[in-house]
């Protein structure tokens, strides 16, 4: 069931920067969202307009199919955790997780044990009468989650919750943080600059760049079928080739022609090719797609990133669980399936109908 | 190093014991029997006996306390919305031009400021009495009051705003629940500042006081120029306490909430 809808939002700020173009995203209730993108690219603006704290330009928000565009932020059933954990100072933790309840006249009976059980889970038990002040950044964090989820929200919204923890704490609360939109089974909107949090957590993910959602879709999804290079580039490593369209299922690129799973284009058409590090298998010269030398090589703890340039002067990184020679030529092996061909300036619903069409004719073949 | 310590400290206690010498000289002969501050006869509460015994002076000490409270308390609440309008202003032409309004009165010698009051009375017809002089004492109160609370305004967080907002709160609770209680070390300093203020003004006081009306400043003023009575030192000894008692609960309560919360940023990721 859908709860939240943006339709045809923007955002001009009062300097005039528009930091929003024609949003429009649909959120099902009951699943774990990210919004993905670089820093400036209006994630924020976007959970602001949401949560009622500031009013888009143009276009209209729908909470539960009601047009809530005017409703003041006070009367949404939404809550935010903010990027900052904005606590308020002058209050202890108890206080601080009972402020939504005691605003809404709630009797200290109910509050009492719907505190306890908020602060249970975010596994702060026992931490009630403590400071704001005697916390750490991570405890500062659960006591905000606290506070946000002991409403009962119907819809979460986490902007950056996460950011200003050292990696372990972070990747502990990853962990939770799924658990605890699980246990809830409420919507929870989670914005992140960091592209594997938003893959290891979501549900659903919007790439967002320069206001404008460039792609949504499964963690899955998006990783395997970036539809542009900004995609391509800010999800995971990847090397980018520009090709050209010889027919459906081949495609030249880097002065070779390589068979591969994408139709629906053009013949001729310049195109973008994109393949996984991980993708490519390390064999002898004479088995590879192409040949290449090895320049650099890390070790990455799991992994090798080697990085590799073929005849053609074109360089290729490479993931791989064994290391190479520096200098060495080596070949590089991949599948047909492994080739991702992105037409240039292809936006998400043209690339969507495009699969549909070529499928389509697969099937009827 | 050790040298330059030790230099320090010579020179700090110097300028205390230098600051300080005159109150305690004074304190010390008011307990002298004598009938000036040439020569320390001997040891006598006589003149705190007649200072509890004087009810002009009594009463003109209960006054000045009640002025100072009552001047300090709504000047307080004047600037703290002052100083919230400051904050809130959009264009920061309109706040800086603002912000010199106010310090302008801070700097303007109290003279000035007394003599306008007189001047502004009379035009209007108000009479000289307890409320032209609270009228005043509120006025010059104001902008310090604006001065303490400013800044703390300004280092808020407002998300904490949105987050209030975002908890259910209407703007009265925002208000009261979260605003407030945010700069009230600011609140507090501004109403401990205007009460010293007004517990010390003696330029303007002296302007705007009538017959029926005096402070103890104005009023020590006037008994000194008929020639020191050593009452006046027991008045100060005890005006010293009464500070020194003020002073304590500020200390006091500051430390305390400080302890509660010993963080410099307000809200945001307390640290
Ligand atoms: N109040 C504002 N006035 C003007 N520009 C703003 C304001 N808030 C944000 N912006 C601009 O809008 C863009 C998007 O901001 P934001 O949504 O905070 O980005 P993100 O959260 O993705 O980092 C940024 O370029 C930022 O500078
Ligand atoms: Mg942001």
């Amino acid at each position: 069931m859908d709860i939240i809808k943006l339709k045809h939002i923007t955002k001009q700020y009062d300097d005039g920067f528009v930091a929003l173009k024609n949003i429009n995203l649909t959120i099902e209730s009951g699943k774990f969202y990210s919004l993905l993108g670089p820093s400036g690219s209006g994630k924020s603006t976007i959970l602001r307009i949401i949560a009622g704290f500031s009013q888009p330009s143009s276009g209209q928000v729908f909470f539960d199919g009601k047009d809530i565009t005017d409703l003041d932020a006070a009367k949404r059933h939404i809550n935010t955790v903010f990027q900052n954990y904005a606590l308020f100072p002058h209050l202890n933790v108890f206080e601080n997780v009972a402020f939504g309840l005691k605003i809404k006249k709630q009797p200290m009976d109910k509050i009492k044990p719907a505190v306890k059980e908020a602060l249970h889970m975010v596994r702060l038990d026992g931490y009630a009468n403590r400071e704001i002040s005697e916390l750490s950044g991570g405890q500062q964090q659960r006591v905000a989650i606290a506070r946000a989820i002991v409403n009962e929200p119907k819809v979460l919204l986490l902007d950056e919750s996460l950011s200003a923890l050292d990696k372990r704490l972070r990747k502990d609360m990853q962990f939770e943080l799924r658990a605890i939109q699980k246990k809830l089974g409420i919507t929870f909107i989670f914005v992140t600059h960091d592209q594997e949090e938003a893959l290891s957590m979501s549900d659903e993910i919007f790439v967002l760049n320069d206001g404008m959602i460039q792609q949504s879709g499964s963690p899955v999804a998006i990783y395997d079928e970036p539809v542009n290079d900004f995609v391509a580039r800010f999800i995971g490593d990847s090397n980018i080739l520009s090709g050209r369209m010889i027919k459906d299922y081949e495609v030249e690129f880097a002065n070779n022609k390589f068979k591969c799973a994408d139709g629906g284009i053009k013949p001729n058409e310049k195109v973008e090719v994109v393949i996984r590090p991980e993708d490519l298998d390390i064999v002898a010269p004479e088995k590879g797609n192409i040949v290449v030398t090895a320049q650099t090589q890390l070790f990455l703890g799991d992994h090798f990133e080697i990085k590799a340039v073929d005849a053609n002067e074109n360089e290729w990184l490479i993931h791989s669980t064994n290391g190479v020679k520096l200098g060495e030529r080596v070949g590089l092996f991949f599948d047909p399936e492994d080739i991702h061909v992105m037409r240039l300036n292809e936006s998400q619903e043209d690339f969507d109908a495009r699969i549909e069409k070529y499928e389509g004719d697969e099937n009827e073949n | 190093m050790r040298n330059k310590h030790l230099i320090a400290r010579i020179y700090l206690s110097f300028t205390l014991v230098l600051l300080y010498v005159p109150i305690f000289y004074l304190i010390y002969f008011s307990f002298s029997s004598g009938k000036n501050m040439n020569k320390f006869e001997h040891f006598t509460f006589a003149h705190y006996q007649t200072l509890f015994q004087d009810n002009r002076l009594l009463a003109i000490f209960l006054e000045t306390i009640l002025l100072a409270l009552l001047s300090s308390l709504i000047a307080t609440i004047i600037g703290t919305f002052g100083a919230i309008a400051i904050s809130a202003m959009k264009k920061e032409a309109h706040k800086n031009t603002t912000l010199a309004l106010n310090n302008v009165l801070m700097v303007s010698p109290d003279v000035i400021i007394g003599a306008s009051f007189l001047i502004f009375f009379t035009a209007l017809g108000i009479g000289l009495n307890f409320g032209s002089v609270l009228l005043s004492h509120i006025a010059f109160s104001i902008p310090i009051v604006v001065l303490m609370v400013l800044p703390r305004l300004n280092e808020m967080d407002y998300s904490l705003i949105d987050a209030a907002r975002d908890l259910g709160a209407n703007s009265w609770q925002v208000f009261s629940h979260v605003l407030i209680p945010t700069i009230m070390p600011g609140i507090f300093s501004g109403l401990f500042m205007a009460l010293t203020y007004s517990l010390d003004d003696f330029a303007v006081t002296f302007f705007v006081t009538g017959n029926g009306f005096s402070t103890l400043s104005v009023e020590i003023y006037s008994r000194a120029r008929q020639g020191i009575d050593l009452e006046v030192n027991a008045l100060s000894t005890v005006m010293f306490l009464f500070v020194l008692l003020l002073v304590g609960i500020y200390y006091f309560i500051t430390t305390k909430k400080s302890r509660r919360k010993n963080h410099r940023v307000i809200g945001g990721l307390v640290k």
